[in-house]
């Protein structure tokens, strides 16, 4: 048997990033998986039981490279359907910072990151985007202010 | 019903509306209109020849329009009187020469189409406010389809389709195709239970759990092959041989499944529908394939709740339903005196509740009527006649309408004590001080708040918090041990509504450094909504402190409920810290524009010539 406690330290920390304070009113009916169009297909993500690992402060399953949170689609049903406003997509951004802020990134988000860092934007600029563009009839996509972004991101 | 309606000594009266009430307990006067029924009630024998041959055709109320009525009919079958009635809305025996078809038939002639409104005066002694409660509408709930599927419907609709004299004579089929559903689910808490305001209300509607148990036994009796199944995150089984039925309803076979389903799609071909749901209790999430979904709707307030609340000057709590005078220890009567509930009006209960409530409004009014007299608190307001200069802000102010004054006549008010509760707020709203409060008079206020700052004023708190609330809180705050400042210095006032604007202004001017209204939190109050002055009174009193030069945080406002012993301690330690920024000269400042502020008043009083 392990031992039953509640990781309140956790869960105050959880607390104090936007939208992650909401995960104490969840009463755990279920209404978000049924709605989840990634529960669907996949067998072990399950936004009840992510609610349920953070009520009860366990952040050893959740606050990893490989844990189940980076499976959510972000398509925000669950925030739709929830009917405690507990906005499960919003905690499961809030643990995903908190990876963030503990260095336990997927290398696929890192990279991500990267990208924008180094230059402004979240698809990568080909000289083939500017062509069909000129097709389309629209104007050329000028390069981000990278100055800026730069203090932005610190 | 029936017996209320023979019994010789309740007089029923149906159809009817309350369109105003005066006057106070043990001398209520009410205006009721009696709508004209166009059917004589007193002769009609409710043969049904006339609906018989009524040619209109309308949908029936009462069956959730899943059957049709005529123009003239008897609402429900246990209806009383047993007398029919006339929708004139739908009628077209305005015209005798279009219809006139039911009048040609009744034997006893006991329909008349020119019939007329009746108005009722009534003199009452007690009131018994049992006006119930509407059902939730799912409509608005897109997920659940209802109104998009047909075969979606709600638990009123169910109770309808299952019962004998229900449209389908208590054969249980389903709209689409009229064949008895093999597979039923219910989806318990629907409009119940959230914390959106778009799904619903975030109070436990406290009786669909049972009623679904109730529900899913009389299907498995009818139908013991149906397969039922109910969709649940708690099922609240509480009162006496409730747990048995739904230990009944197990063993029945009924399929409890926890989880509330997502999503509701119907197979346009067989207008079968499908559901995902979670089963949290094996973490698998599972498709249902139904044939029917009967969505457990919550209870609501009667939409037109706020015209009963207008009459008798009633309130309610956040969550819709009516106020009792005291949430424990007098939940059936209301604030304003000899007014009771009974039933859904204060709170969603089932049957057995609301018989308690009712028979507990019934011996409450007749302890009321038979004594005749009522002993009433010490702690009421008179008015001055030779200071009251005819404003009527008294009367406004006055939660209960306890004060009565006509301009037309010139009487200055006059407090009705029967009604009075004592609050305070009109002596506190009264320009002219004509109003005395008994046992929290301006006199006794003052030489209080002078007692306080004889001695050492810089380091006092001065507090004023009401009896029920924020001076019950600060209790509470001594007997937890919870620590505080000790410089406060409470003054007691049976409401917040009491704290005279001239109370706070003569605390500054004796040096006060800090004041401290405080009271309940709203829909709290226990007179209604004095608590409301209390703010607007402070508001303006900020006003005029800004206007004046002082730092209008050196009046506080706070709303402490009994049970906050926790937020006492805090709303102390806050003060207590706004006392230490305050500095001698402030306070000397403070007291010298006050004086002055006074010495103009004064003169200005003086200049003015004496009125005739």
């Amino acid at each position: 048997m392990t031992e039953k406690k509640v990781g309140f330290e956790f869960r105050e920390r959880l607390n104090k990033i936007v939208g992650g304070n909401h995960h104490n009113y969840c009463y755990q009916c279920g209404s978000c998986v049924a709605i989840c169009p990634a529960a669907r297909f996949s067998d072990d993500f399950n936004p009840r039981d992510i609610l349920l690992k953070t009520l009860l402060g366990k952040p050893e399953e959740l606050i990893s490279a490989d844990s189940i949170i980076w499976k959510c689609t972000n398509c925000y049903s669950c925030y739709e359907r929830c009917p405690q406003d507990v906005r499960p997509v919003e905690v499961i951004i809030a643990l995903k910072n908190i990876c963030a802020e503990d260095g336990v990134l997927p290398p696929n988000v890192d990279k991500f990151s990267d990208t924008i860092a180094k230059s402004g934007r979240s698809v990568v600029m080909t000289s083939t985007v500017n062509r069909r563009r000129a097709e389309l009839g629209l104007p050329e996509l000028k390069d981000p202010p990278l100055n800026e972004l730069e203090i932005l991101l610190e | 019903m029936m017996d209320a309606g023979r019994h010789p000594r309740i007089k029923m009266l149906t159809y009817s509306e309350i369109e105003e009430v005066t006057g106070y307990v043990g001398n209520f006067k009410a205006r009721i209109r009696k709508k004209a029924k166009y059917v004589n009630e007193n002769e009609c024998t409710a043969c049904g020849e006339c609906a018989k041959i009524c040619p209109v055709v309308v949908p029936n109320e009462f069956q959730m329009g899943l059957s049709t009525r005529k123009a003239i009919h008897i609402p429900f079958p246990q209806a009383v009187p047993s007398a029919y009635i006339l929708d004139m809305d739908n009628c077209l025996g305005n015209n005798p020469i279009a219809c006139g078809k039911c009048d040609d038939v009744c034997d006893k002639k006991c329909i008349d189409y020119d019939m007329q409104d009746e108005i009722i005066n009534i003199n009452v002694g007690a009131v018994v406010v049992a006006t119930g409660m509407d059902v939730y509408d799912p409509t608005a709930l897109d997920d659940y389809g209802y109104t998009r599927f047909e075969n979606v419907i709600t638990s009123m609709e169910f109770e309808r389709l299952i019962c004998s004299e229900g449209p389908t004579q208590g054969h249980f089929i389903r709209p689409t195709d009229h064949k008895t559903p093999k597979t039923i689910g219910f989806i318990q808490c629907v409009g119940s239970r959230t914390q959106d305001p778009e799904r619903g209300n975030p109070y436990c509607s406290n009786i669909c759990c049972m009623n679904t148990v109730k529900d899913s036994l009389l299907l498995k009796d009818h139908y013991p092959d149906i397969e039922v199944k109910v969709f649940y995150m708690d099922i609240r089984a509480f009162g006496k041989g409730f747990e048995d039925l739904f230990m009944r309803s197990k063993e029945a076979g009924v399929m409890y499944i926890r989880g509330i389903p997502g999503e509701i799609e119907q197979d346009p071909k067989s207008n079968n529908l499908k559901l995902m749901v979670e089963n949290t209790t094996t973490r698998q999430l599972e498709e249902h394939d139904l044939d029917m979904v009967v969505l457990s709707v919550g209870v609501i307030p009667r939409k037109d709740q706020e015209v009963v609340k207008k009459l008798f000057s009633l309130s309610s709590t956040s969550d819709g339903f009516l106020m009792e005078s005291h949430p424990k220890l007098k939940p059936v009567d209301a604030p304003t005196g000899g007014v009771f509930f009974a039933g859904c009006a204060e709170f969603p209960k089932d049957v057995k509740d609301s018989v308690t409530q009712a028979s507990a409004a019934a011996a409450r009014a007749g302890t009321l009527l038979s004594a005749g007299k009522i002993k009433i608190e010490a702690i009421t307001a008179v008015v001055d006649e030779e200071k009251c200069k005819l404003c009527g802000i008294c009367v406004r102010v006055c939660p209960f309408n306890a004060i009565i004054f006509d301009k037309a006549t010139k009487q200055p008010a006059h407090v009705i004590e029967a009604s009075c509760k004592g609050c305070g707020t009109c002596s506190a709203e009264c320009t002219f001080d004509a109003i005395t409060m008994q046992h929290f008079t301006d006199r006794q206020m003052y030489a209080q708040i002078e007692a306080i700052l004889s001695d050492k004023p810089m380091e006092k708190i001065v507090t004023f918090a009401c009896n029920w609330c924020s001076y019950a809180g600060a209790d509470l705050a001594g007997l937890s041990r919870l620590q505080f400042p000790a410089n406060a210095r409470i003054i007691r006032t049976m409401c917040s509504g009491r704290v005279k604007d001239k109370f706070v202004l003569h605390a500054f001017k004796l040096g006060a450094p800090i004041v401290l209204v405080s009271g309940c939190h709203f829909a709290d109050c226990h007179y209604i909504d004095a608590n409301r002055w209390t703010q607007k009174r402070v508001w303006k009193l900020w006003d005029k402190l800004e206007k004046m030069g002082v730092r209008p945080e050196r009046l506080q406002l706070e709303w402490v409920s009994a049970a906050e012993g926790q937020k006492w301690s805090k709303v102390m330690k806050a003060c207590e810290e706004l006392r230490q920024q305050v500095t001698e000269e402030e306070v000397q400042q403070t007291i010298k524009t006050l004086k002055q502020e006074e010495e103009k008043k004064s003169s200005r009083a003086k200049k003015q010539p004496a009125p005739a």
